[in-house]
C-alpha cells in the first residue's frame, strides 16, 4: 500500500463565494488514496462527504486546492482528450437505483454508453458480447440486456450501475452512498460483489457512507468528516478501537448494535464543537498522533492526545 | 399483561393487473399494554401493509380483506365503517411515517397541523388546542415552541420535522403508536435522539408501539418483543432477547448474519442468496426454504406451523419438529446462543439444558 493513486491537496468547494449565503461544503480537506485500498468517508448529511467525491471527479469545478491523480492534477485545465481519457480511469456508483438509470433506454445501451464514448468496441456484436460480460460479471445474465431499469428490484439496479461503472475499466471508482436504499440481505450481496471485483481487477475505492457498521466492513482507512472538515483519519480498526476527534467518539457512540445486552448499557456522548475552546491565533490542523492516525487538533490538544494514547 | 390489539389469522390479498398479489398470508399478533413491538423484514415482507391494514390506509377499491380480524377494544377493525374509523384513526391509533419530508403538508404552519387532530378528536376550543400544540412542541423538545408554531414544514431540519410528525401523533395521547421506519431517513445521531424521545414519551403516557424497520440495531435498542416477516407471514417471534441470541428460524439467522457487527473480522459478509418471494404466486411451504441452506424436503411440501420454544417464543420452521434432523445454525447464531441461558450452546454456569 505504498503507491498514492490519488493526492487530495486542501481542497475547497464554496457555493455561492462571496454572496451572503455562502457554503463552504468542503473547506481545505487533504489526504492520500492509496493504490488498491478503499478509503472509507463518513459524516452525516450535509457534511460535505458527497460533494468531496463529486469535486474530485469533477463533478464540481473545485474552488481552490488539488486533485492529483497520478502525478496529474485533474483540476487543470487540460484538452477535451486528456479529459476523455481521465473520465474512463476514474467512475462513480450513484447512491440512488431508481434515478441514476435512464428509464427511456435498456440495460443494453446503458451499459454500452461508455463503450461508445470510448469507441472501445468495433462492432454491435462486439459490443453487446461486452455488456453480456459485465452482466454476468455482477451476477446478472444474458436475458437481462434487452430490459428496462423498472423490470429490476432494487438490488439488480445497483448491480446495472456497478456494471456500468466497469464497462470501461476503470481504476478508481467513487461509490456514493451505493447501498443505502437496499434492503439489510441485500446490501451483503453488493458490498461481497464490490469486494469481489475489488480483488479481481485491483480496484481502488472511495466509499461515502453513513452506515458505519459497513464503512468498517469494506474500508481499509476511514476519514471522518464534519462541517465541510475532515476531522479524523485512520485505519478502520484504529478508528473504531481508537477514536480520538471528541465528534467521532459521538459519531460511534451513536451507532446501535444488533445486541440487546449492549444496547441496554450504551452511553451516548454527545458532541459540542465550543467544548475546544480554542484560543485566537491558535493553528487547529491534521496532526499525526500516533503512526498513520491523523487528527484535526490543536498543539495543545495533540499533546493531550499523546499522552492518553501512549498510557494505553 | 393486558392485551391492547388482537391480530388473527389475517389475510389481505391487492388486485393488480397482473392478478393477485397475497401480501398477508395469515398474520397472527398480540399487543400489550405498554410495550414495544418491532415488526422486521425485507421490502415486500408484509410489515408495512400488515400495520397499514390496522390503521385502514390501504386504498379500498383494490386491496381486500380476505380473512381474520384485528380487534381493538372489542371491535373488528376490519368491519368498521369509514366514519367509525375515522374516530379511531389519528385518536386511539395513530401514526408516524417514514419520511418526514413528505408527510407534512408544506402550505399549513405546523402549529395548524398538530392543532388538527385535537380540534377533530376532541371537543375544545381554538385557544386550548393552541395551548396543548405549544405543550406538544416543548414535550418533543422543540426550542422556542411558541414562535416555531407560526412556521412552515422547510423552515425545519429532518430531524425536527420527525419531533413533529410524532407531536401530531401524540395529540390525542393515542393507545397504540404505530410507527413506519421513523428513522430510516435520519442521521444516525438524529436517530439516537428520536429513539431516546419516542423511549421517553412511552414511559410518560404509557402507549403501546409497532415499530417497523429493517435495522436490526435499532430493533435491539427499541424493542420488548419482535416479530420477524418474511413472504407475507410472521416466521417468529419473541422476547428481543430470544430473537437476539435464541433465534430459530433459518431466516432469522440470515437477517442476523448478514448485518456486520463492528467487532467483524475481515471474512466475507453472509448474504442471503437470492430475492425474496413473488407474492402473485406465493412458493409452496416454507417461503424461505428455496433461498435457506437448511430447507428439508417437506419445507416445499407443507406450510410449517408455529412451534413453542418458550412460552413467548415461537417459530415457523420445521427444524423445530421432534424428527427433523438437528442442524448448527451458523458459526455468528451460534456465537450469539452461547450467550443465552435456554440455548443448547449455552457456556453459561448458569444450568441452561435444552
Amino acid at each position: 500500500m505504498a503507491e498514492k493513486l490519488l493526492e487530495i491537496k486542501n481542497l475547497k468547494q464554496y457555493f455561492n463565494q462571496g454572496k451572503p449565503n455562502e457554503v463552504r461544503a468542503v473547506d481545505d480537506i487533504s489526504f492520500d488514496i492509496y493504490k488498491g485500498e478503499t478509503l472509507g468517508l463518513v459524516g452525516e448529511s450535509g457534511c460535505g462527504k458527497s460533494t468531496t467525491g463529486r469535486t474530485i471527479i469533477r463533478l464540481y469545478d473545485a474552488t481552490d486546492g488539488q486533485v492529483i491523480y497520478d502525478g496529474v492534477n485533474v483540476h487543470d485545465k487540460k484538452s477535451k482528450k486528456d479529459l476523455k481519457e481521465f473520465n474512463r480511469k476514474m467512475q462513480m456508483i450513484f447512491q440512488d437505483p431508481y434515478a441514476s438509470l435512464n428509464p427511456r433506454m435498456k440495460v443494453l445501451d446503458i451499459i454500452a454508453e461508455g463503450l461508445d464514448i470510448h469507441g472501445l468496441v468495433k462492432n454491435p456484436k462486439e459490443r453487446k458480447e461486452r455488456v453480456v460480460e459485465l452482466l454476468e460479471t455482477v451476477g446478472l445474465n444474458r436475458e437481462h440486456a434487452d430490459r428496462y431499469a423498472h423490470e429490476f428490484s432494487g438490488g439488480q439496479r445497483q448491480r446495472l450501475g456497478i456494471a456500468r461503472a466497469l464497462a470501461v475499466n476503470p481504476e478508481f471508482i467513487i461509490a456514493d452512498e451505493p447501498i443505502s436504499a437496499l434492503d439489510v440481505s441485500i446490501q451483503a450481496q453488493v458490498v461481497n460483489l464490490l469486494k469481489e471485483l475489488q480483488e479481481e481487477k485491483g480496484l481502488t475505492y472511495l466509499f461515502i457512507a453513513h452506515d458505519l457498521s459497513m464503512v468498517k466492513y469494506i474500508s481499509d482507512r476511514i476519514g471522518v468528516m464534519y462541517f465541510g472538515k475532515l476531522v479524523e483519519l485512520a485505519t478502520a480498526e484504529e478508528l473504531y478501537a481508537n477514536p480520538m476527534h471528541p465528534y467521532t467518539q459521538s459519531l460511534l457512540s451513536a451507532i446501535p448494535l444488533p445486541d440487546p445486552n449492549y444496547e441496554r448499557t450504551r452511553v451516548r456522548k454527545s458532541y459540542d464543537p465550543a467544548n475546544h475552546n480554542y484560543q485566537d491565533g491558535e493553528e487547529v490542523a491534521m496532526r499525526e498522533v500516533t503512526p498513520g492516525h491523523f487528527v484535526y487538533c490543536s498543539e495543545k490538544e495533540m499533546k493531550s492526545l499523546k499522552a492518553i494514547s501512549s498510557s494505553k | 399483561m393486558e392485551k391492547i390489539l388482537e391480530v388473527k389469522d389475517l389475510e389481505l390479498s391487492f388486485h393488480t393487473f397482473a392478478g393477485e398479489v397475497k401480501a398477508i398470508r395469515g398474520v397472527n399478533f398480540d399487543l400489550i399494554k405498554g410495550e414495544t413491538l418491532a415488526i422486521v423484514g425485507e421490502s415486500g415482507s408484509g410489515k408495512s401493509v400488515t400495520t397499514k391494514s390496522i390503521m385502514r390506509l390501504l386504498p379500498e377499491h383494490s386491496s381486500e380483506f380476505k380473512n381474520g380480524h384485528i380487534l381493538f377494544n372489542g371491535k373488528d377493525l376490519t368491519k368498521l365503517t369509514d366514519k367509525e374509523m375515522q374516530k379511531i384513526r389519528g385518536k386511539d391509533i395513530s401514526m408516524i411515517f417514514q419520511d418526514p419530508m413528505t408527510s407534512l403538508n408544506p402550505t399549513m404552519t405546523i402549529g395548524k397541523q398538530i392543532m388538527e387532530p385535537i380540534l377533530k378528536h376532541r371537543n375544545v376550543s381554538k385557544s386550548v388546542a393552541h395551548k396543548e400544540a405549544v405543550d406538544l412542541l416543548r414535550l418533543v423538545g422543540m426550542p422556542k415552541p411558541e414562535a416555531r408554531m407560526k412556521q412552515y414544514p422547510h423552515q425545519f431540519s429532518g430531524g425536527q420535522r420527525q419531533r413533529i410528525v410524532i407531536a401530531i401523533a401524540l395529540a390525542c395521547n393515542p393507545q397504540i403508536l404505530i410507527a413506519d421506519e421513523p428513522t430510516t431517513a435520519l442521521d444516525v445521531t438524529i436517530q439516537a435522539q428520536i429513539l431516546e424521545l419516542m423511549k421517553d414519551l412511552q414511559k410518560k403516557i404509557n402507549t403501546s408501539i409497532i415499530f417497523i424497520t429493517h435495522d436490526l440495531g435499532v430493533v435491539a435498542n427499541v424493542a420488548d418483543r419482535v416479530a420477524v416477516m418474511y413472504g407475507g407471514k410472521i416466521v417468529e417471534i419473541g422476547t428481543v432477547d430470544e430473537i437476539f441470541y435464541n433465534p430459530q428460524h433459518p431466516y432469522t439467522w440470515g437477517l442476523l448474519s448478514s448485518m456486520p457487527s463492528l467487532d467483524t473480522a475481515d471474512e466475507k459478509l453472509y448474504a442471503i442468496p437470492g430475492t425474496p418471494p413473488d407474492l402473485l404466486s406465493p412458493p409452496k411451504g416454507d417461503a424461505f426454504a428455496l433461498r435457506s441452506d437448511y430447507a428439508l424436503k417437506i419445507d416445499l411440501e407443507e406450510t410449517p406451523p408455529f412451534f413453542k420454544v418458550s412460552d413467548t417464543h415461537y417459530a415457523a420452521t420445521w427444524l423445530l419438529h421432534p424428527d427433523a434432523p438437528q442442524v448448527d445454525p451458523p458459526l455468528a447464531i451460534m456465537e450469539r446462543m452461547k450467550k443465552y441461558p435456554g440455548s443448547r450452546y449455552y457456556e453459561g454456569t448458569e444450568g441452561g439444558t435444552y
